[in-house]
């Protein structure tokens, strides 16, 4: 587990990380089981923070390894949320790339997707067109960062860049100045 | 080519969008590939090709320095698209052919064609069906001509110099003897196709002509018995010409070449009037005193009579006029080709515009005469040997010009002789020359490279989808392609012709059973006289059996 659900909503869930220094990678994939359901999402963006909300954590002007010596207790006052778009579910073994019928229940554990499972979500194009949305309006960067993400699995990250960019193109309207943008952020060896 | 259908319409053509990773370099105009369609098949001639952005900004952006973007955006952003002409429609129910009428749906593949489909649309090759090359990029699948259809009009073969018209016309001419289905009469300018010709290919320099390929069917008949024992050739007839053959018509065609104005026409028509069949030797042999009495006496100016008696000297230098010949060649060729020989006559030095004119025009004219009576005695009931015939004329143009053709005997036959089975097989290396009127009545066409504009518009009148065809016309090699159209072929097709050298040697000389045999004449009955004489290759001369009595009948009326 690294997270704990704490907002849901259809197309976004919000999770509390496990520990205020443990988040999962942006861009990375993530599994909510819901009963039958399992629920799968990209990450979005974090944001760490203080424990009650409302106060602001303070500078000290000192390196954290001193910081940790000096004022471990301050560290216990954090907290990190991540956010993630939900790109679709998995239902009796099937894998559907779209919304599940109903949004996530609170305080659902959220865990990192295996292997497998982002190579099977990745196949289906479906996510790029919600990253490229995403509600927190980073969409390029979002998307170029899943493609690196999902890339890794594939036995040819090339051509699957290669494939991703094509069905990017078309969702962008033939722009390739924004295709572009993207694609040099998937700067993949 | 893999592709599909992305749109179009049946007046300006289909446009292709090719498969990714299809190389269009690959792809060359004139290839024949085929749509399949939902019930038809499609098959079509690629005909242009172009490059389209599906947003235009994409052509202006620096895709080359990232490689990625580069292979991502080749075939989605920016795709390669590759104009069609669907020529002819095949309705997979029953196998159906039929003319294009309505066009594949969208997104309909679009793939190469086939073996099978090669075969569907021009046949296998048989006896009627004649293996003239492949299509483009498909070496080893044969196209055939309908040989039948092709011999029921007027053909033509078109192409800059050098672009290899002869050996076009000599592979035509192989497999129209080959057939049977008709004779041949060609008037050899350069003396080409009778024993040997040249070949431009380092390996062979040598190309075989009819007489070696096909023996006794050929008849090799010459106007230079030198010129021939020159190039070891052994004429089968010496061609002498009578000046009695000679008529104002035949003048009247090498007016340009004897440089004759108007005036001297029409003299020539007084002249003829009243001094008859032998108006040319003895105008020729008339001195001053002799002009200016026929002059009174005609009411002609006597100048001008002088004048043309000057210029028609020039006649009496041509060696092979005589004013009594020991033979008549027109009758000889006409024996021959009446016993189903084909017949070459060579010019040897004698290739001057002057005597290549004079020559096929007095012959051709009485071919005319007598094909005209045969049929009509076929019509009547009397058979006879009416096996079609097919004249193959060079330079073409100065036959059929607009200003000629209406008058020349070859003129008429491009017109209308298909009705008395003699058509012509034109070979010109400027169709503009040509009467358009002509032009437009010539049935099957077989066109090498052409540049000039106005010859591409030319060999195209008459033609369906002639603006498709333009662009495969000017990027056709300039050796061993050629497209050919018309009556004798269901579609245009682009073709690389067979190679004339000893496989199509073996293939041309052997019959089924291995032997020469000449094959049963078409819709005649045929005497056992005949077809036992063809077998002979010994004999060189026809036998005075029942059809050379015929024969003399028809020519002298005994």
């Amino acid at each position: 587990m690294i997270g704990e659900i704490i907002e849901s909503r259809t197309a976004e869930f919000v999770a509390e990380a496990v520990r205020y220094d443990q988040v999962p990678a942006y861009g990375s994939f993530v599994r909510v089981s819901d009963g039958e359901l399992r629920v799968y999402g990209i990450v979005s963006g974090a944001y760490t923070g203080s424990l009650d909300g409302m106060s602001k954590a303070k500078a000290f002007f000192k390196s954290i390894h001193e910081l940790k010596m000096e004022q471990p207790q301050i560290f216990e006052l954090l907290r990190t949320e991540f956010s993630c778009v939900v790109v679709g579910y998995a239902q009796d073994g099937r894998y559907h790339p779209y919304y599940p019928p109903i949004h996530l229940s609170l305080h659902l554990p959220v865990e990192k997707a295996d292997d497998d499972e982002v190579l099977l979500i990745s196949q289906h194009l479906g996510f790029l067109e919600k990253t490229l949305n995403s509600p927190a309006g980073n969409g390029e960067e979002l998307t170029a960062a899943a493609i690196r993400m999902a890339a890794r699995f594939h036995p040819d990250p090339r051509e699957y860049i290669v494939r991703v960019g094509r069905e990017l193109l078309k969702m962008l309207n033939y722009d390739t100045q924004r295709l572009k943008a993207i694609l040099e952020r998937v700067d993949i060896a | 080519m893999k592709g599909t259908i992305l749109r179009g319409s049946l007046s300006g053509g289909l446009e292709v969008r090719l498969d990714i990773g299809e190389n269009i370099e690959e792809v060359k105009v004139g290839t024949f590939c085929v749509v399949e369609g939902r019930t038809h098949d499609f098959f079509s001639m690629v005909v242009d090709e172009d490059i389209e952005a599906a947003n235009p900004k994409a052509f202006y952006e620096t895709l080359s320095d990232n490689s990625l973007l580069n292979e991502v955006v080749r075939g989605t952003g920016i795709i390669d698209k590759v104009k069609i002409q669907p020529m002819i429609a095949i309705r997979r129910e029953d196998n159906k052919v039929q003319p294009v009428k309505s066009i594949p749906s969208y997104l309909s593949r679009v793939r190469e064609a086939r073996e099978e489909d090669v075969f569907k649309i021009f046949g296998r090759p048989d006896r009627t069906h004649f293996h003239v090359g492949s299509p483009l990029d498909m070496d080893h699948i044969p196209v055939c001509i309908d040989l039948k259809k092709f011999i029921e009009r007027s053909n033509g073969i078109f192409g800059k110099s050098g672009t290899g018209k002869t050996f076009y016309t000599r592979i035509m001419l192989c497999g129209m003897i080959k057939s049977g289905l008709c004779n041949v009469l060609v008037f050899d300018m350069h003396s080409e196709y009778g024993w040997e010709g040249e070949d431009e290919d380092e390996t062979r320099k040598k190309a075989k002509g009819l007489k070696q390929l096909f023996g006794s069917k050929v008849a090799i008949f010459t106007l230079d018995p030198e010129s021939s024992r020159n190039r070891g050739v052994h004429p089968d007839f010496v061609v002498e010409i009578p000046y009695r053959s000679i008529e104002a018509e035949d003048i009247v065609m090498v007016r340009e070449e004897l440089n004759l104005n108007p005036t001297a026409l029409e003299v020539i028509y007084v002249l003829q009037k009243h001094l008859g069949q032998d108006w040319l030797i003895t105008f020729l042999n008339m001195d001053a005193l002799a002009i200016e009495e026929f002059a009174e006496n005609t009411g002609a100016h006597a100048g001008a009579l002088q004048a043309l008696q000057r210029k028609l000297f020039r006649l009496q230098k041509l060696p092979f006029i005589k004013e009594n010949p020991a033979d008549d060649a027109v009758e000889r060729i006409m024996q021959y080709l009446d016993s189903g020989m084909n017949v070459v006559l060579e010019f040897g030095h004698q290739r001057s515009m002057l005597a290549y004119m004079l020559v096929a025009n007095i012959l051709t004219r009485r071919i005319h005469e007598l094909y005209v009576k045969r049929s009509e005695r076929a019509l009547g009931g009397t058979q006879g040997n009416n096996t079609p015939l097919v004249i193959v004329i060079e330079e073409a143009h100065k036959f059929l010009s607009p200003e000629l053709s209406r008058q020349t005997i070859f003129g008429m036959i491009a017109r209308e002789m298909r009705k008395y089975n003699v058509t012509l097989l034109v070979v010109d290396q400027r169709p503009s020359g040509i009467d358009p009127e002509v032009l437009s009545q010539l049935g099957t066409k077989i066109v090498a490279l052409l540049t000039e504009e106005k010859d591409i518009e030319s060999v195209l009148c008459g033609v369906n989808n002639a603006r498709m065809l333009r662009n495969v016309l000017a990027s056709l090699d300039t050796k061993q392609q050629a497209i050919i159209m018309g009556h004798a072929v269901p579609m245009p097709v682009v073709i690389k012709t067979r190679t004339y050298d000893d496989t199509f040697y073996k293939e041309i000389t052997k019959d089924e059973d291995g032997a020469f045999r000449r094959s049963p004449m078409v819709g005649i009955k045929q005497t056992s006289g005949t077809s036992s004489f063809a077998n002979n290759s010994d004999m060189d001369e026809p036998p005075p059996g029942k059809e050379f009595e015929d024969l003399m009948k028809e020519l002298y009326g005994l």
